[in-house]
């Protein structure tokens, strides 16, 4: 096994990983499990479970029945996240649609898998085809085929719970069973389901980085339905579990160390990449091959960041494409009052989705939709709703328990196509704690999506008038759904993409920016599998190169 | 039950090279019926524990018996060996005598004596009808794995086994369990099964000077590592007198009685492989047997372990607070209240167990509460596998620092248990030491052998007069 050498604060290692997400994580796991020296650089501070756990617990009621997941996790001074309880603006959005852009990610070691709630979707066969089958959006230059050996191996990786029935499956195209069966569904996805799939709504259970039973060293989920913005027993998956795991093979992680400058050659190859450590003293990390793993925000920051005389527009940037494309699953809810008793919130926090809106010959006119049952327990929901009908005492308890028991709420995702004016640029005005360029977003949804919002209301309004309902509400603002996808869009062309079907840099022979950014087409399910998958197939390559 | 028999592993694949040179005996002549019984005496015995390869290997799935089950520890990787009937890897060469001889006298085939890890002074007691299936289930009921086990290389004085011979002509009692005509047969098959095969002494009883267990003392506790083996004697208060033979019996089949205790640790180890597997009635035996082990009281001991404790409530007290005095409790909700509950009451439906009235947090030693907080628990009972993270320092939920298993032990003490304090002294020694009780066992073999060579250098220095010769001899 070889080690990262250390000189001088400086180091040297076969591979330099910035960024210890999920995808980075797994890319240092197997790197470093076949002997090769890896560094992996991370921005943000390592956390303690405790105290996050501790952080939600301690929050004012305000901010847990809003939803501040970003709010709990402690920051580094340079390192910054967005945070919306007050809004930090850290990124800056410009468009019609900015409001629906306020992405939630977390800078510490593990990355944003922390307070995800584990889905672990696939994307259809046709999601990678989307220009030839539909004639919108781009095609991906690998296929599902091609791909699919890599989603079972990040299933593997996550331990992955999903329905070993096919007829539940969504894609059915398996040439592996998931790990472990479904995790069992609560009364409350079998109560939907037997309403909506008469109907075609196809709910279905959603496969998920947790199991009802221990896998490897993670115990079982015993449902506290926290897992956003924290699973307080580690039954989940979080990519902290890939950075201890590679760190036990003998990868070295850095904390609070902020890549800001990468050196190219004259064959334009990645040299070295220099740091920032927590007092801001500058140390530089020389490697054979390079890998930036930040999300799709930090990634194409840090590229643009980063231009150099070689490389003027930034790097990995002849396309111009670098930060384009930005997408995430926009999102919309749906909530009512059911003529019947749901019990939302028993097990975890994401359980069963509609997927019968996933794909069909309309999405040549408009955006397909998943329509989740979000099954996070109402009872903050149903408490501000009490509270603010004036009740108090045994009138107030009983009308929680009513509306915990019978309210609704539906968690709708579009797909937006990639459109190179959804923009990521550096801000020339403002300015992160060591003094770098922040990161300025500029987002329009687009008549595609636009118009599959309005398809969606009308099945809402369906299923709606299914279950008799009452207080029925769409929600007219979009929300982010943290999926951020594009930025080093995946292309055969190199004049219009960034990066190549196994996440390597058109413009830099041995650098791979791998992960959501590299996501030609959204899908509307979430991203993550797609960029854990992405993440072993570019580790594959990056041990195929290094043999080499 | 692992740790013993990794000792004699090592002196087994000692052996592998001399039996392959030996004349193979007949294999023939067992019935199908004899073969079954060796397998379920194997698994009271829980011989698998130690022996079977582990799953994990490469190429090594399902590889019964073929030994290479590493232990880690400082002294360099500890492999069990091949005890399948591979005439040239493994005990295919053994006659059923030289088999006997070495499961009950600890004698290998060449002559050599084992340690006591394997635990053949309480094998001793084996019937011959129980050798007799056992031979015929590893001759015939485990598939010849002809693969050497990773060898292991013990230093000095581990690597020395002819003072055996002194120490079991003091301790070892090669003669058969016979029938109590005072008790029913079901208390005899459970004292036979219990004494020999389930060989609960060797963890349970106190040791004496030359670590030999104490008799007088039988299932009053010892220490393992950096677990308690508990007093299992039916004393109300230091024992387990409090506790109903059905739950007793619960217990071995299960590893869990709700309100008294969990199985972790060694004892984890034996309820999944051994004890979960033995017929309802052998486990009612042993459960009316150890209900009649004659009572030890630790006259330190106040009330009962599981006695200890009610809800505790004591979530206000810390919410929006950072007082360090509160540092216990901080951790508890931020770590443990998940699935114990606020109030430290378990899961509704006892899966998940209770901490007040929990033997590991009301033990008189703390020995368990630290252990089962740095190694967790790992158990599994037919498809039901309990895994409680341990927060040691590989953990996956968060690694926890001796003053912090401190500041959590002694919140736990006090607000579920007796109400004293874990020192972060006693977290670091339990921390030194492995979870498994090898490395404890280890030593004090060590010590035996020890004393017994110093035995040797002094009576050999009186007859030739030299010290100096004798310490040439010890360096």
């Amino acid at each position: 096994m070889r080690e990262v050498d250390f000189i001088d604060g400086d180091a040297a290692a076969d591979v330099v990983i910035v960024g210890s997400g999920v995808v980075g994580a797994l890319i240092a796991d197997q790197l470093a499990g076949e002997g090769h020296a890896v560094l992996v650089l991370e921005a943000g501070p390592r956390l303690n479970r405790a105290d996050v756990v501790e952080n939600w617990r301690n929050f004012s009621f305000e901010r847990r029945a809003g939803n501040d997941f970003q709010g709990p996790y402690p920051q580094s001074p340079h390192a910054t996240a967005p945070l919306y309880w007050p809004a930090n603006d850290y990124i800056h959005l410009t468009g019609p649609d900015a409001k629906g852009f306020k992405q939630g990610y977390i800078r510490a070691v593990g990355g944003t898998t922390w307070h995800w709630a584990a889905s672990c979707w696939r994307h259809l066969p046709v999601d990678l085809k989307m220009q030839s089958t539909y004639g919108v959006g781009r095609d991906w230059p690998i296929s599902y085929d091609d791909l699919e050996p890599y989603y079972c191996r990040a299933e593997e990786a996550m331990g992955v719970s999903g329905p070993h029935d096919p007829a539940r499956q969504s894609p059915p195209e398996r040439s592996r069973p998931y790990p472990s069966d479904m995790v069992p569904w609560g009364h409350g996805d079998t109560a939907f389901a037997e309403v909506v799939n008469p109907h075609g709504y196809n709910l279905v259970p959603i496969p998920q980085g947790r199991m009802v039973k221990p896998w490897k060293d993670r115990p079982a989920c015993c449902g506290n339905n926290n897992c956003q913005p924290i699973c307080p027993i580690g039954a989940m998956y979080n990519g902290i579990h890939s950075v201890e795991s590679a760190e036990r093979k003998g990868a070295k992680v850095l904390a609070e160390s902020v890549v800001y400058k990468i050196d190219t050659d004259d064959n334009n190859r990645i040299t070295a990449v220099h740091w920032y450590d927590a007092d801001k003293v500058s140390h530089k990390a020389t490697g054979k091959t390079f890998v930036i793993a930040c999300n799709s925000v930090e990634t194409p920051r840090l590229l643009l960041l980063a231009a150099n005389a070689r490389n003027p527009r930034g790097i990995a940037n002849s396309s111009d494409q670098v930060g384009r494309n930005m997408m995430d699953h926009s999102g919309f809810h749906c909530t009512f009052l059911a003529d019947r008793p749901i019990w939302l919130g028993r097990g975890p926090a994401q359980s069963s989705c509609m997927v019968g809106p996933r794909d069909g010959a309309f999405r040549s006119e408009y955006s397909a939709n998943k329509i989740i049952l979000n099954n996070i327990s109402q009872i903050h929901n149903a408490t501000k709703k009490a509270l603010a009908m004036g009740l108090v005492g045994e009138a107030l308890d009983t009308e929680i328990r009513r509306r915990a028991a019978y309210g609704v709420d539906l968690s709708i995702s579009l797909e937006p196509l990639p459109n190179p004016a959804n923009r990521l640029t550096l801000s020339k005005t403002r300015r992160d704690g060591l003094g770098l360029p922040s990161p300025d977003i500029a987002y329009e949804l687009g008549d595609y999506a636009r118009k599959g919002y309005d398809k969606a209301c009308e099945q809402l309004e369906h299923i709606g008038k299914l279950f008799n309902a009452d207080e029925f509400h769409i929600t007219t603002d979009l929300n982010a759904n943290n999926h951020i996808m594009g930025a080093v869009i995946m292309g055969s062309d190199k004049r219009d993409s960034v990066v190549d079907g196994d996440c390597r840099a058109h413009d830099h022979a041995n650098l791979w920016l791998p992960g959501g950014g590299a996501i030609p087409s959204a899908s509307v399910v979430n991203s993550t599998l797609t960029m854990a998958a992405l993440g072993i197939k570019a580790a594959d390559s990056i041990s195929r190169s290094l043999a080499a | 039950m692992r740790a013993l028999a990794i000792l004699s592993a090592a002196l087994l694949s000692l052996a592998a090279p001399l039996a392959a040179q030996a004349q193979p005996t007949a294999q023939s002549r067992f019935t199908a019926a004899e073969i079954e019984r060796g397998r379920y005496v194997a698994t009271a015995g829980d011989c698998a524990a130690c022996h079977n390869a582990p799953a994990s290997a490469p190429g090594r799935e399902g590889a019964e018996m073929a030994g290479g089950y590493p232990i880690v520890s400082p002294l360099g990787s500890i492999y069990s060996t091949n005890i399948t009937p591979s005439r040239t890897h493994g005990i295919g060469a053994y006659s059923e005598a030289e088999f006997a001889r070495a499961l009950r006298q600890g004698i290998r085939r060449d002559g050599a004596p084992l340690y006591p890890a394997m635990p053949y002074t309480s094998y001793a007691g084996l019937s011959d009808t129980d050798v007799h299936a056992l031979y015929a289930y590893f001759m015939k009921g485990v598939r010849p794995v002809d693969r050497t086990a990773p060898a292991t290389s013990l230093p000095f004085p581990f690597n020395i086994r002819t003072s055996m011979r002194a120490w079991n002509a003091l301790f070892l009692k090669d003669e058969r369990v016979k029938v109590d005509p005072g008790h029913d047969a079901k208390w005899n098959r459970g004292r036979y099964l219990a004494e020999t095969l389930g060989h609960c002494s060797t963890c349970h009883s106190p040791r004496g000077f030359l670590m030999e267990e104490k008799t007088g003392s039988a299932l009053a506790g010892g220490p393992l590592g950096a677990w308690y083996a508990p007093n299992i004697t039916s004393d109300k208060i230091s024992g387990i007198g409090g506790w109903s033979q059905a739950e007793i019996a619960q217990y071995l089949a299960t590893g869990h009685v709700a309100g008294k205790a969990q199985a972790a640790g060694d004892m984890a180890e034996a309820v999944t492989h051994s004890f979960s597997k033995l017929t309802r009635s052998d486990i009612d035996a042993m459960a009316a047997y150890i209900a009649t082990v004659p009572a030890v009281r630790d006259e330190g001991d106040k009330q009962p372990a599981y006695s200890y404790g009610k809800s505790g409530t004591f979530e206000a007290a810390i919410r929006g607070g950072t007082q360090p005095a509160m540092a216990g409790a901080r951790l508890y909700s931020g770590l443990c209240a998940a699935c114990h509950g606020r109030d430290g009451d378990g899961s509704p439906d006892g899966a998940i167990p209770s901490l007040h009235h929990n033997s590991t947090v009301g033990a008189s030693r703390t020995n368990n509460l630290i252990a089962v907080i740095l190694h967790g628990v790992d158990r599994t009972v037919g498809d039901r596998h309990v895994l409680m993270p341990g927060f040691g320092e590989n953990s996956f939920v968060q690694p926890l620092s001796n003053l912090q298993i401190a500041e959590l032990g002694t919140f736990l003490r006090q607000t579920f248990g007796p109400g004293d304090a874990i020192s972060e002294k006693q977290v670091e020694i339990a921390r030194s030491q492995s979870s498994l009780s090898i490395l404890l066992l280890m030593a004090r073999t060590g010590m035996v052998l020890l004393a017994l060579i110093l035995i040797g250098i002094v009576a050999w220095r009186l007859r030739r007069g030299g010290l100096r010769h004798a310490k040439a001899t010890l360096a």
